[in-house]
């Protein structure tokens, strides 16, 4: 990305440039850097002066499609950069009647996979201070010197098992397709808990989950989140205790995850916005797993047409109950 | 604090034998809001639901928990006695003890801690009850009936007759179904068509019936008293008002095919009537081998109708209409013996099934009522009769009895003796089942007077041998190998559900068994209602039987359909669905999951800011809800909720149940 980065973000600018300052969006929604160099945070774009901030580097890991929720209300016409993942939580929030197709511009950016801090300083191990990118390598700088990397060995755990980077529903593509990858991994950590005792399954997500916060940030960054009232807020019933322990932080977990079956698009959202690392996308790719044995392979966000398996009936549904 | 009542019943022992009455009713005492405690040994009986209403009046409760067996059995029971006593009916709870407890455990030890739990969960849930009003529904003075068989014609004319507009929506071009198809009719031998006929012409003729033949049910929508049902009425390609049934459209007709009444043993003609008698009088072009559609050129029908009744332009219609009552009544099939390999159906033209032989005896048969052979036209000697061909076996067929075979069977071989005497009838059988007025004394005939010989054993193989069918069976009373060199070979496959029972199933809302009959409401005190209300089943479709179980089931099916369409109002559901706007997100997974599309969107505004915004949310009719509570489960942030089964009350449920533990 870095070697044509500078080319690659003028296309865009021009592109949506074009449209906000000729009326056809009134917001665009993209990244700009953030407090530190290793973030890239949204971008509420309503001018020129605004656009001048727009940035589109290996950082962009945050969610855009999310914020529709918000931007619709004060906003007619919105436009939303849109990585593969973006545009899968798009799909997922159209089906979920909570954006209006026509009032939405969406520009596609293919996604190379995005980069992660974490990941830099255990390879670098040292702090690193900056990076350089050329032809699929990421040299790291530290304060010790300089090391260098695979670019495929430093994605953020959300990248590493995408399969879709390049956006499935758009209105301008706006960058060249980096088409279709490979996730052989994705369900490896499924089956590992699949194979354990109910008991040891159960002390792993106690201590996974004795560590929840219950900040939400999850669930505000969860495309699939889109309720009024979120659960855990209602008074009448009142669903979850507000006591900080494990069947507590298990009651949460667990009935999001649920109320996420068969509609995860599986961006990994939650798990990069968890303060504490808990390895959320567990939860969800495991219902994901059980959908797909139960009712055929069916990849939420891909298509926006396609009945969710759990909105649809089929005769020969089956009715089988899985332990595991 | 509400005032609870909770009323334990012993059901004599059911529920006395594994749950200790007297530590259960102590343990109630001491349940949040209970003020009064009473157990009687029956309290669905006038005594026990008297204990009730009074404790009611004297103790002022207004909350009452009964602890009986399953509110399925006589939730409405006990409503009925609340409300008598002046509380509404929905402040009363059921706990399902006898189903629950008491026919799941063995002692007293499990069963008592349940019931405790099971009356802590309903007094805490009834706490939260509010009352409740059924609301009041319109009927739809008319039914319909789907098939028009001996069931549909005998339940139309009953239901007719008492004076109610009914339908009959019959797939095919004639009504008459699987009847008409037969000889004649044990266990009295009466011909069928001389018994049938004379129904179907009154049917057709009845001022209160409407035929609506070579039409399918599309949909159907609605629920008890009003059924919105959409019917897709097949283009017949001949105006039925034009029409006079003269019949030279289909003397003329040079294509030909092969006629699904006779079972592929004889042709018809691309345009035609399925048989001699059919009602009504008026035929089809069958689209697929007609010169004209196939190949755009013949249009001699049109050229020879005398009324010029033939229309080429005729399209497939839906009517829509709305009626109260439903019966179904689509009947069975025979099964397709090939499977059976070594039975070689389909692979001799000899070997024939029960329905196919009969057709040989008819006068309008394939073989115009002459009984002989179709590999040669010559009159069999010897036909062997095989029982059980798909019935009565667990590993390859079905595994109950097609109860009409032995029947069948044995008024074949009179028959066929009747016409040859020199024919003699050999039947395999593995039991000979004819229970029924007159039954066994017909079979005695067949075996006595008819010469007919049953041998009880199985057959191992059938297979050709000169011009014969060398039938190699074991005869298990002796214990002999018996080969018996017959002419024909007659399968009594077993009588099945018809292929798409499921599927109509499904579009009316009812159920199938395992086997795809239809399902009744309670196989023994319900036989002709489904588990959905204000749709009855009745004749073969429900399981196999004979006409006169047929008939019986009809009429009893008309009564059923006239006792609700003779109803001013009939009462709704009171427990309907109820959308909080203010939580609603309007994602509409509701609507996609509820059965009775009883959810629409609607859209709403609300303050915003300074100004106001448009947004959607779910609502429910009340009228088409029926309270399944399928939405209330879909939506992630409660705002769908049934009334008396609220996401609160459920909760209490749950609460009372695991803090007691
Ligand atoms: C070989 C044989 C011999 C028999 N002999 C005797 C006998 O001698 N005496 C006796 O008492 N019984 C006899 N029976 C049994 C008798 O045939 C049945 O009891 C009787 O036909 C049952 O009537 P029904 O109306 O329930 O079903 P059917 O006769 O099957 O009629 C059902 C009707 O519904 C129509 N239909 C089906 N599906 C649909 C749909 N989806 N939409 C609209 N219409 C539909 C069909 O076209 C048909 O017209 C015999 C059966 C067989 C197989
Ligand atoms: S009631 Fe629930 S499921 Fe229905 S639209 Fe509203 S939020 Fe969605
Ligand atoms: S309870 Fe809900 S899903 Fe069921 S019928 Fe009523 S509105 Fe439809």
């Amino acid at each position: 990305m870095a070697e044509n980065n500078v080319e690659n973000l003028k296309k865009i600018r021009e592109a949506v440039s074009q449209d906000l300052l000729g009326g056809r969006i009134d917001l665009l929604l993209g990244w700009e850097k953030g407090h530190y160099w290793w973030q890239s945070r949204p971008l509420f774009a309503r001018t020129e002066e605004d656009l001048e901030k727009l940035t589109w580097d290996s950082f962009c890991a945050i969610n855009l499609s999310r914020y529709l929720l918000d931007e619709l209300k004060d906003f007619q016409k919105v436009g939303v950069l849109v990585k593969g993942c973006d545009a899968r939580a798009f799909n997922r929030l159209l089906q979920d009647n909570m954006v209006v197709r026509d009032r939405v511009t969406l520009y596609g950016l293919p996604c190379p996979g995005m980069l992660d801090y974490d990941r830099l300083a255990e390879v670098a191990e040292a702090a690193p201070e900056g990076i350089i990118e050329q032809n699929g390598k990421v040299t790291i700088k530290t304060a010790d010197g300089e090391k260098s990397a695979d670019r495929d060995d430093l994605l953020a755990d959300k990248c590493r098992d995408c399969i879709y980077p390049d956006p499935v529903v758009y209105d301008q593509l706006l960058l060249s397709p980096v088409g279709k990858k490979e996730a052989p991994e994705k369900f490896t950590a499924i089956e590992k808990l699949e194979e354990m005792s109910a008991e040891e399954r159960y002390s792993y997500w106690e201590k996974e989950l004795s560590r929840c916060l219950r900040c939400y940030a999850c669930r505000q960054a969860c495309p699939f989140c889109s309720c009024r009232e979120c659960f855990v807020e209602q008074q009448n019933p009142r669903w979850q205790g507000r006591a900080y322990q494990a069947s507590e932080n298990f009651m949460f977990h667990l009935v999001r995850a649920y109320h996420g079956a068969g509609r995860c698009i599986d961006c990994g959202e939650c798990e990069r916005a968890c303060p504490v690392d808990i390895p959320l996308q567990e939860l969800n790719r495991k219902l994901t797993k059980d959908i797909n044995q139960l009712y055929g392979d069916y990849e939420a966000g891909l298509d926006a047409e396609l009945e969710p398996p759990l909105l649809t009936y089929r005769p020969d549904d089956p009715a089988a109950f899985s332990e595991k | 604090m509400p005032r609870t009542g909770v009323f334990l019943c012993h059901c004599g022992s059911n529920i006395a034998g594994t749950v200790n009455i007297d530590q259960t009713i102590e343990a109630s005492r001491n349940f949040p809001g209970v003020v009064h405690v009473d157990e009687y040994r029956y309290l669905c009986s006038e005594m026990g639901q008297d204990i009730i209403k009074k404790a009611i009046e004297d103790n002022n409760l207004d909350r009452v928990v009964v602890g009986t067996c399953s509110p399925r059995m006589h939730e409405n029971t006990f409503r009925k006695a609340a409300a008598e006593a002046g509380l509404n009916p929905y402040l009363l709870e059921v706990a399902n003890i006898r189903e629950h407890c008491s026919w799941v455990h063995k002692d007293m030890e499990e069963g008592t801690p349940k019931a405790i739990a099971l009356l802590r969960a309903a007094a805490a849930k009834v706490a939260l009850n509010e009352a409740l009003e059924a609301p009041k529904l319109e009927v739809e003075k008319r039914a319909l009936v789907i098939g028009g068989g001996i069931a549909g014609i005998q339940a139309a004319l009953d239901i007719a007759e008492a004076g109610y507009p009914v339908d009959i929506v019959e797939r095919e071009p004639s009504i008459g179904g699987r009847m008409a198809q037969l000889e004649k009719t044990f266990p009295t031998l009466d011909c069928s068509a001389c018994i049938l006929t004379p129904k179907m012409v009154e049917a057709a003729q009845h001022p209160n019936i409407n035929l609506i033949t070579y039409a399918e049910v599309e949909e159907v929508n609605g629920f008890v008293g009003q059924f919105d049902v959409k019917i897709k009425q097949k283009a017949r390609y001949v105006d039925p008002v034009k029409c006079t049934g003269c019949g030279i459209c289909w003397e003329k007709c040079p294509a030909k095919a092969p006629s699904e009444f006779e079972m592929g043993l004889a042709k018809r003609k691309s345009i035609y009537v399925p048989f001699a008698q059919a009602v009504p009088m008026v035929p089809v072009i069958d689209k697929e081998t007609c010169l004209y559609f196939r190949k755009g050129r013949c249009q001699i029908c049109e050229k020879e109708c005398p009324p010029q009744a033939i229309d080429y332009e005729q399209q497939d219609e839906i009517i829509e209409r709305r009626y109260g009552a439903i019966v179904v009544a689509t009947g069975f099939d025979q099964m397709d013996p090939s499977i059976y390999g070594e039975y070689g159906y389909g692979q001799h033209p000899d070997i024939l099934t029960g329905l196919e032989f009969e057709r040989l005896f008819n006068a309008s048969g394939p073989t115009g009522g002459k009984v002989v052979r179709l590999s040669d036209g010559k009159p069999p000697k010897k036909v062997v009769f095989i029982q059980c061909v798909g019935s009565r076996d667990k590993a390859r067929g079905m595994n109950y009895c097609s109860k009409i075979c032995c029947m069948f069977t044995a008024k074949q071989a009179i028959l066929l003796k009747e016409k040859l005497p020199d024919a003699k009838s050999y039947v395999f059988y593995i039991d000979v089942r004819t229970a029924g007025k007159g039954y066994e004394e017909f079979q005695r005939r067949a075996a006595e007077e008819y010469d007919v010989a049953y041998l009880r054993g199985q057959v191992g193989k059938i297979f050709p041998e000169g011009d014969h069918l060398v039938v190699h069976g074991v005869d298990s009373l002796s214990g002999k190998v018996v080969d018996i060199k017959a002419d024909m070979v007659v399968l009594s496959a077993a009588s099945i559900a018809r292929a798409d029972a499921p599927e109509l199933g499904r579009k009316i809302g009812i159920n199938t068994d395992s086997y795809n009959f239809f399902n009744e409401a309670h196989p023994k005190l319900k036989p002709v209602e489904t588990h959905t209300a204000g749709i009855f089943i009745a004749g073969a479709c429900q399981t196999p039987k004979d006409i006169p179980d047929t008939v019986a089931q009809a009429s009893a099916a008309a009564v059923k359909a006239v006792g609700l369409l003779s109803k001013e109002m009939l009462q709704g559901e009171a427990c309907t669905a109820e959308v909080d706007e203010a939580e609603c997100s309007g994602c509409l997974h509701c609507v996609a999951v509820c059965p009775y599309t009883a959810i629409d969107a609607k859209e709403i505004e609300e303050r915003y800011g300074d100004g106001t915004l448009k947004r959607t949310v779910a609502e429910v009719n009340p009228a088409l809800c029926q309270g399944c509570g399928s939405c209330s489960a879909i939506c992630r942030s409660g705002s769908i909720n049934q009334k008396g089964f609220s996401n609160e009350q459920i909760l209490a449920e749950v609460d009372a149940i695991c803090l007691q533990r």
